[in-house]
């Protein structure tokens, strides 16, 4: 592999606009939370000064090198993944890595952050990080399924299971979008994604009120700040997958920002609406109509 | 040579002699009853001799003239054998009862000796009413000797012993009067040519003739007296009863059933068949010792009528298969009665006291396997032959009352066996050793081995090299006595050398052979250091364990299916004997033994209807097969399958696996299970390619799936450490059976990867957690936690094991996704893979559970002083780690040869590499490229953190953000029990123990249709002699029918 | 009229099981096989015999050169002399037999001896 110091800049640039939307962004929404809650909300800029006091915080303890490193896996899961999507369709450099692996790496890299933040957490020895990781991880084979049943009938659809050929092949008009041309295999995706991002009612693993914020309870100060971070590209990046995956991709950074928003506030809108699950009912929810469209996918592609 | 006639006269005379010595000189006495017999064995011998160097039979006539007018006596090479063997089991029985005879004097040695002379004579004449006459003459003999020990119980078997025999002795002359009346000869070949069943009368006598000798042999269900004698009688009488008369009656009906015709054969076959299955069936309840010798004893000689009575299909096999068959019954029947006197326990689970003199425990295993047929045994070869030929002549009926009958027996004495090698004997006695007891047993034991050696060189198609390496068995157990240290370095040498000698050719050669003899040699040798662990010579392990790798080895050298079945049951037997040794195992032991036996009759029916097909027993040959496709690749996945535990046929394994030692655990996991992959291979590679393999194999493949699915949730709700990994295993086992099932070459890849992965994490995983549990004593996970502290060396283990079992890149494990991706889009299997997928993640509950629950969160205040894994373990362990690291760093090193090798079965139909870079049908992956993307990123963040947190203070254990008050108490604190409650909540329903209350079903109906069955004998005598009655009327209007 | 011995001897054949099969007494059961061997005997010598010859006794009544065709089947009055001898060994066993059964349960029922069962 040569080493492509023009590649690596432009990566590092887009995790860079990726991470300050991600921020961007996720202030918008508790914003609009709050809003649909008749309270005021918090200020736009609000999560750069929650990184900043994380990183800037004097005191710091670590319960050992697993807990230490469980933010490294977290945060790797999540710039690793930036770096196998591809970003911008038509321009080479924003393809990022995703040369070096298709649609598969990406699914099972989303494991590499989870499992390593688990184990860190684990460390920790707090209970509710426990609980919230049992939940997490219970929850997360079932969103798997749906998404799995989606991807296969894509896969189908277009004959590939490289993401860059499943968006090139989406160019040229919205109609050709797989949202048209697979909307079932969309629907499926969509209530995926709702379990995905974590918003109400599938937040059970942070929990608010219940096991306060779940996995990450013991991290605080450098370590909460790199989880924060992590949050904010993770968020774009798995917005990012479902806009390559039904909405056609992005061709310019604008499109980026708006699709990705878009898909975004889906779960919001949502997750305002709806009180959150206990476990076995999200559980039981996503082995229900998700698992329909999603076998349905496949059966009109068959 | 000397006249056979001198048996007789030996005999005869020797017993009216005997009343000539002083009363008073017992021993005397018993000590030329002894010398007589040791003539009488000479004689026979030696004719034998004769006879096998090329000798011709002799016919004597006595009293000057020919039949018609006088008896006359053969004396050809099956007489010479029999005699022979009555002569040699009465010698060794009469030392055997030396002391018995002794006190109870001359008349009972004349008996004795009458008895033994009557069985010569009851093989030799070819008089019939001369056979009456001798039949009598050792009916009564019997009676004398059921009274050598004089118990109100052997009293009462004599009785009834004397009843039945009385009638069938009546029936039988009135028989003989009648064919003599319709042929006017005596003599059997007289008679039989005389065809007198051509007759209405003359039918009837055959009838008769023909009913009593089965009668004779105690035929299901009118055998109550039978099994009371075996029960009542002195262990070394009934040992004679079932050696020696057995023998004697079995061959009066082989000789005399010419008379009778065709339907004959018929009806003797399927009364054999029907006592075989029959008094198995109800042995399966017994649990007093020398009764279940008699249920057992009844069987054999059942399946022995059935194979006389299966002689027209037989043809020229049936001599072989008769003699290898009586002769495993003869030696171990013996044995295990003669057993049963030395340590007289009557209840089985007594028979624990055997471990208190382990070479007793070891000629009890060895009667035990023989009966079954395991090689090396005598049985093993009839068995095959006799499957063999009845399957060649289309009799499928007899194969399944057959197989089922063994199974039937298998049971018992497993159980049995278990129950001994298990159970405590601690408040048992100690064992009366009596030489004079010890040595016939020891001496029969060694001779199955021999007289099975024997038999192996007579078999075409067994390469002598089969066993060969054998031979290291016995040497090993010779040296039972040395210290762990030197057993282990010399069994590691024994398989290194093994492993020098054939890996190298195998890779130039055979890449498939190579990659299996790899897993299972070099897989033998790490696990076989981690032994160095051990202190004390724990005895009995190194034999059984190399006994393992021998079959293992010889599994993959095998040509021929017969090789491959001798391989087979070697490995069966070894592993048994390793899963049996962990604390708890005798149960798991019992149930993985009995799905083995299962299984191995599975083969054995689809060998054998392979066999009828073309007729060759080589491997390659089954490719040949054009018809019965469906029935033979269905059997031989089924038999293959017990070993791949899959859905339905698994639930030995979770026990077996999660009981067994730490080091065997590895052993019987990463390793044992793929013998099963490696049959399934085979067997594809041969039979994949028609259609109706392809339908199978669609079966299969979702048959995998489930099985996966299953596997991996239950394992998300144990509690057992080991039991997590056990069902692990099972849902690892069903991708690799669902990848094999594909038949594509993406499948096979996917297979390949996934067999090569599972043996390297599952092997760390067992390892490890074998070597946390020998630390902390426990299995339970929420009673370990927080171990990372103590244990960083199995941390590390586990953690690296974890990454790579759930398939997370960059690690190896990562290869088996991504081409298990491809090929299910490629056969478009989509939901059976969405099945196989969403396991795959289920993964991730037990192994968070696993890593968590053992080695994070809170430790225990009872453990916070424990060392780090040992040495020895860890040397393997990260050994194995290396190997996932260069696996995962360079896949392409481990693929492209995977493809080349696959391309011969199914060619290569996209999947093309460009260094580093694999592409697929449908996408692309860069192995090496991601490893050092993923650890460049994960260092610059690492270097990332390490500069904003440089500040860092490690705290103590329970300093947590806890409301109010800290936690004291790690109990309360660790998140461990149930961990998935909500989980279990929604989709538990998935794992209810349907399939194993299925099984425990079907057990509880064999033990009550035992239990409800076996009342049948009453106990009363004139019962039986009802049951005698009404089977000569049952068979007599089969006849007129 | 040759045939009634033969019938006399299945008759009592069928005596002696029926004595064999019902009775409950051991010494009668004894008996009953006595009964049930003297049939066998009557069956056997009814079998040999060829009506108007006389009995295989070679004497003054019997000539020796035509004696062949002069006397009955000589072969099963043989056996019956060896077949009464191997009864009486058995009746004398089953007697000895039944001496102990009684010496250890003080009775001669046999349904009082089902120590052995199953």
């Amino acid at each position: 592999m040569d080493f492509d110091l023009k590649r690596l800049g432009f990566t590092l640039l887009g995790l860079l606009i990726v991470l300050n939307w991600g921020m961007l962004m996720s202030a918008i929404m508790r914003k609009v939370g709050a809003r649909v809650a008749r309270r005021y909300g918090i200020p736009w800029y609000q999560p750069w000064i929650d990184l900043v006091k994380n990183y800037a915080l004097r005191s710091q303890i670590t319960h050992g090198i697993m807990f230490y490193l469980g933010p490294v896996f977290r945060i790797s899961g999540g710039v690793g993944l930036f770096l196998f999507m591809p970003m911008i369709i038509g321009s080479e450099l924003w393809m990022n890595y995703s040369f070096q692996g298709d649609l598969v790496l990406l699914m099972y890299f989303q494991f590499f952050g989870m499992l390593g933040m688990a184990l860190g957490a684990g460390e920790g020895g707090h209970p509710n990080s426990a609980i919230g990781i049992s939940r997490g991880l219970s929850q997360f084979t079932v969103i798997e399924v749906p998404m799995t049943l989606a991807i296969i009938s894509l896969a189908i659809q277009y004959d590939t299971l490289s993401l860059v050929d499943i968006v090139k092949a989406q160019q040229g008009g919205f109609q050709n979008w797989t949202v048209w041309t697979n909307p079932v295999a969309t629907i499926a995706g969509m209530l995926a994604l709702l379990g995905a991002l974590s918003h109400s009612p599938f937040n059970l693993v942070k929990a608010p009120n219940e096991i306060p914020i779940g996995p990450p309870t013991e991290y605080h100060g450098a370590f909460l700040g790199v989880l924060r971070t992590n949050a904010a590209i993770l968020h774009v990046v798995e917005a990012a997958l479902f806009m390559n995956l039904f909405f056609g991709g992005a061709t310019n950074w604008f499109e980026f920002i708006l699709k990705t928003f878009l898909i975004y506030f889906w779960s919001v809108f949502v997750g305002v609406v709806f009180p959150r699950f206990r476990i076995e009912q999200s559980v039981a929810w996503f082995l229900k109509i998700p698992l329909v469209f999603g076998i349905l996918a496949i059966i009109l592609y068959m | 040579m000397i006249s056979p006639i001198h048996i007789i006269t030996i005999g005869l005379g020797g017993a009216f002699a005997l009343g000539f010595v002083s009363k008073k000189a017992k021993a005397l006495t018993t000590s030329l009853m002894l010398v007589a017999i040791a003539l009488m064995g000479t004689i026979s011998g030696s004719w034998l001799f004769e006879l096998l160097s090329g000798g011709t039979e002799t016919m004597v006539y006595t009293a000057g003239f020919k039949p018609p007018y006088s008896i006359n006596l053969l004396m050809g090479l099956n007489e010479a054998l029999l005699t022979t063997m009555i002569n040699f089991v009465g010698l060794l029985g009469g030392i055997y009862l030396f002391g018995n005879l002794k006190k109870a004097g001359s008349h009972a040695v004349m008996v004795f000796l009458v008895f033994i002379m009557g069985l010569n004579v009851i093989v030799m004449t070819r008089d019939a009413f001369n056979l009456f006459v001798f039949m009598e003459v050792v009916s009564i003999a019997t009676a004398g000797l059921i009274l050598l020990t004089e118990t109100g119980k052997s009293v009462q078997a004599g009785f009834k012993y004397m009843m039945a025999t009385g009638i069938v002795a009546g029936i039988f002359l009135l028989g003989v009067i009648f064919a003599y009346y319709f042929s006017g000869s005596l003599n059997i070949d007289d008679l039989a040519a005389a065809n007198i069943t051509a007759i209405k009368g003359g039918a009837v006598a055959v009838m008769m003739i023909l009913v009593a000798l089965v009668l004779e042999l105690k035929p299901f269900p009118a055998n109550g007296w039978a099994l009371d004698v075996y029960e009542a009688s002195d262990p070394g009488v009934a040992a004679l009863i079932s050696a020696a008369s057995a023998t004697a009656f079995y061959y009066v009906l082989f000789k005399v059933i010419s008379i009778g015709n065709a339907d004959w054969y018929n009806i003797i076959a399927i009364a054999g068949m029907i006592t075989f299955v029959g008094s198995n069936l109800f042995g399966v309840k017994q649990d007093k010792a020398r009764r279940l010798l008699g249920y057992s004893s009844v069987g054999q000689l059942g399946l022995l009528m059935a194979i006389l009575g299966l002689k027209p299909y037989l043809g020229d096999k049936l001599e072989f298969i008769a003699i290898t068959i009586l002769v495993s019954h003869y030696l171990a029947k013996a044995g295990l009665f003669w057993l049963a006197g030395i340590i007289e326990q009557e209840n089985i689970k007594d028979w624990a006291i055997l471990r208190r003199k382990p070479i007793f425990l070891v000629l009890f295993g060895t009667f035990v396997f023989a009966l079954i047929g395991f090689p090396p045994f005598p049985s093993f070869y009839g068995k095959w032959e006799l499957i063999l030929a009845l399957s060649s002549a289309g009799q499928y009926y007899a194969i399944a009352f057959i197989l089922i009958g063994s199974f039937l027996e298998g049971i018992y004495l497993f159980r049995w066996l278990g129950y001994a090698i298990k159970l405590d004997y601690t408040k048992l006695p100690e064992i009366k050793i009596e030489w004079n007891k010890v040595i016939p047993v020891a001496i029969f034991g060694v001779l199955i081995y021999v007289i099975g050696a024997y038999t192996g060189t007579q078999m075409s198609g067994l390469d002598s090299l089969c066993y060969g390496p054998l031979l290291m068995i016995p040497f090993l157990y010779a040296i039972d006595s040395l210290k762990v240290p030197i057993k282990n370095t010399i069994a590691i040498l024994g398989v290194a050398t093994f492993a020098a000698r054939v890996l190298p050719g195998l890779y130039e050669t055979d890449m498939l052979r190579f990659i299996f003899t790899f897993i299972f040699l070099v897989g033998g040798i790490l696990t076989l250091i981690a032994g160095y662990a051990y202190k004390g010579k724990r005895e009995g392990f190194y034999p059984v364990a190399l006994l393992m790798f021998v079959g293992l080895a010889l599994i993959i050298r095998a040509s021929n299916t017969l090789e491959f079945f001798y391989g087979w049951e070697i490995m069966t037997a070894g592993s048994y004997f390793l899963i049996i040794r962990g604390k708890k195992s005798m149960p798991h032991g019992l149930s993985y033994m009995l799905f083995s036996i299962a299984g191995a009759y599975a083969l054995l029916a689809g060998f054998g209807l392979s066999f009828a097909e073309t007729p060759s027993i080589e491997i390659s040959s089954l490719s040949a097969i054009t018809s019965n496709i469906t029935i033979i690749f269905s059997l031989l996945a089924i038999g293959f399958m017990t070993k791949t535990a899959s859905l339905g046929l698994h639930i030995w394994l979770p026990g077996a696996h999660a009981e067994a030692e730490s080091d065997v655990s590895p052993m019987v996991s990463a390793i044992l299970l793929k013998a099963g992959v490696f049959g399934l291979m085979i067997l594809m590679i041969a039979m994949g390619h028609s259609p109706e393999a392809t339908n199978i194999g669609y079966v299969l493949g979702w048959l995998g799936a489930i099985t996966a699915l299953v596997g991996n949730l239950a394992a998300a709700f144990q509690e057992d450490a080991k039991r997590l990994l056990a069902y692990s295993s099972i849902s690892q086992l069903g991708y690799i059976l669902f990848a094999l099932a594909m038949m594509s070459h993406l499948g096979w890849m996917t297979a390949m990867v996934y067999s090569i992965n599972h043996f390297l994490y599952k092997a760390i995983l067992f390892l490890t957690i074998g070597a946390v549990v020998m630390r902390v004593g426990t299995h339970y996970m929420y009673k370990m936690g927080g171990l990372i502290k103590n244990m960083p060396m199995a941390f590390v283990a586990v953690m690296i094991g974890i990454i790579a079992l759930s398939g997370v890149p960059p690690l190896s494990g990562f290869a088996g996704k991504w081409l298990f991706y491809n090929a299910v889009l490629d056969v478009q299997w989509y939901f059976q893979g969405a099945i196989v997928f969403f396991s795959g993640i289920i993964a991730f509950l037990y192994l968070f559970k696993l890593i968590y629950s053992v080695f994070l969160g809170q430790l225990k205040d009872n453990l916070r002083h424990v060392k780090d894994i040992s040495i020895w373990f860890a040397i393997p362990i990260y050994t194995l780690i290396l190997g996932i690291m260069i696996f995962s760093a360079k896949p392409e090193w481990v693929l492209q040869p995977l493809g080349d090798m696959v391309s011969q079965w199914y060619p290569n139909s996209a999947l093309s590499w460009d260094g580093g870079l694999a592409t697929g049908p449908y996408g692309y992956w860069n192995g090496t490229g991601v490893m050092i993307t993923v650890g460049i990123m994960f260092m610059a963040l690492l270097g990332w953190l390490l500069l904003v947190s440089r500040k860092a203070v490690k705290v103590k254990q329970f300093n947590i953000v806890y409301s109010a008050e800290a936690p004291q108490r790690p109990e309360t604190t660790h998140v461990s029990y149930n961990m998935f409650a909500g989980y279990n909540k929604a989709l538990g329903w998935l794992v209810a123990p349907k399939i194993t209350e299925f099984w425990d079903t079907m057990t509880d109906w064999v033990h009550s249709v035992a239990h409800y069955g076996r009342q049948l004998y009453s106990g009363n005598g004139q019962v039986y002699v009802t049951y005698v009655v009404a089977y000569i009327l049952a068979i007599y209007f089969t006849m007129i029918f | 009229m040759e045939y009634v011995a033969l019938t006399v001897g299945f008759i009592v054949i069928m005596a002696g099981l029926w004595a064999i099969m019902t009775r409950k007494n051991i010494i009668r059961i004894i008996i009953g096989f006595s009964i049930f061997d003297t049939g066998l005997h009557i069956v056997m010598v009814a079998l040999a015999y060829v009506k108007g010859r006389t009995a295989p006794i070679l004497d003054n009544t019997v000539a020796l050169d035509d004696a062949v065709n002069l006397i009955v089947d000589p072969v099963p009055q043989a056996l019956v002399l060896t077949a009464i001898v191997i009864g009486l060994g058995v009746t004398a066993l089953m007697l000895i037999f039944a001496m102990k059964l009684h010496r250890e349960k003080k009775t001669l029922d046999i349904r009082s001896f089902k120590d052995l069962k199953w």
